[in-house]
């Protein structure tokens, strides 16, 4: 499938205007971070609002200590599932850039493939200098893909939902001035790039789906939106790492996290991430309701 | 080790309460019991139960293929499913 540069002519000039913007906003990330030695290990690294465990039965008994802890490695966790969600990305992008169905759309992935890999680089420059390591990604290819016009929805709007539920995160850490300054420069720094992914990424979606609707029939349709939903609900859990709560010396990790998911608190964090995705992917017609799969 | 291959059997059974039973032999990626985006929840029950983390670089799709594959690759043979 081509981007029909019909209804393309607004994303074109979309693209130029995105295009300008990132070369203007353009920085050097290897020198525009202060990364000092160390971070403070007693106060926290992640907004206690936005921590997995925040309001819930679960972290009741926990002393603050307990909870910097927990938002120490939680932070790690975030910035490996970025490193991990950012490889992925890249690499279907690239398989796209220059090809004839992308043409309109390769000056601009130029500009996006270079910042993830500026983006990858400093997330994991922080996970390896303030946290020894990464959290390893758990996931197994095992069923099959989408092919054809499909397959390339389904890439984009994975990518659009995985940017705009970190947005969620770096928005607000990004100007919470409880949080290290590094912290908050790191967050902040990327949600000024992804403002720009987030506008590219709602009308390549847009688009990609008002084409499907044309040619796909309503089992399809069904079978993407079914997908989409299980995705979401698998990004939603990942932020739920048992090996962040072990490592953060909870007992019984495993079980600490199943209460976690289950608390009515956790839910009520995860509809306030997922608010705004909600309502853009309901109106665009692409969920035909906000009920996700239980985990 | 059995009761926690057990624990594990009764999570792929909530997970498809559609399903009567469960074979030892039935193909659970074929029958879409386990899936790529449900799989990470499913690993940590198997985590939990065989009271280790497991490193995706050591296991292939296979070793997940039947409950009687899991049952040989993580709970049977300790030797084994050490790597
Ligand atoms: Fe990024
Ligand atoms: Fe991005």
């Amino acid at each position: 499938m081509t981007i029909q540069l019909e209804s393309g002519d607004r994303l074109k000039q979309i693209l130029d205007r995105l295009v300008e913007m990132s070369k203007k906003d353009y920085y050097n990330p290897y020198q525009i971070f202060d990364w000092p030695e160390s971070l403070p290990e007693h106060q926290y690294w992640m907004s206690p609002e936005l921590m997995s465990v925040h309001g819930t039965e679960a972290a009741k008994d926990l002393t603050e200590e307990q909870l910097w802890a927990i938002s120490r490695w939680e932070s790690i966790n975030f910035y490996s599932l970025n490193v991990d969600g950012i490889r992925e990305l890249i690499t279907e992008i690239i398989n796209r850039i220059h090809t004839k169905e992308f043409e309109v759309s390769s000056e601009y992935f130029h500009h996006m493939v270079g910042e993830e890999n500026e983006h990858m680089w400093f997330f994991a420059t922080f996970c390896l200098k303030y946290g020894g390591k990464f959290y390893p990604d758990k996931g197994i290819k095992l069923s099959s893909d989408f092919t054809g016009p499909a397959a390339h929805f389904m890439v984009f709007a994975r990518l659009l939902m995985f940017e705009e539920i970190v947005d969620f995160f770096n928005k607000k850490m990004g100007t919470d001035e409880r949080l290290h300054p590094t912290i908050r420069q790191v967050n902040f720094i990327h949600h000024q790039d992804e403002s720009r992914h987030v506008a590219f990424g709602r009308q390549i979606c847009s688009l990609l789906h008002s084409q499907l609707r044309d040619t796909a029939n309503a089992e399809e349709l069904a079978e993407i939106e079914r997908y989409l939903k299980l995705y979401l609900r698998k990004s939603i859990d990942s932020l739920v790492n048992p090996a962040v709560y072990r490592d953060a010396g909870i007992p019984e990790p495993y079980q600490f996290r199943n209460k976690v998911l289950a608390d009515p608190a956790f839910k009520e964090l995860e509809k306030r991430i997922l608010k705004r995705s909600m309502s853009y992917l309901i109106s665009e017609g692409i969920l035909s309701d906000d009920e996700l799969p239980a985990a | 080790m059995s009761a926690g291959i057990d624990v594990v059997l009764e999570y792929l059974k909530a997970k498809r309460p559609d399903l009567e039973s469960i074979p030892d032999d039935l193909d659970l990626i074929e029958n879409r019991v386990l899936d790529s985006l449900g799989f990470v929840n499913f690993l940590y029950v198997l985590e939990e139960q065989t009271g280790r983390e497991i490193s995706m670089d050591e296991v292939t799709p296979e070793d997940f293929r039947t409950v009687q594959a899991i049952r040989r690759r993580f709970f049977d043979d300790a030797v084994n499913a050490g790597h």
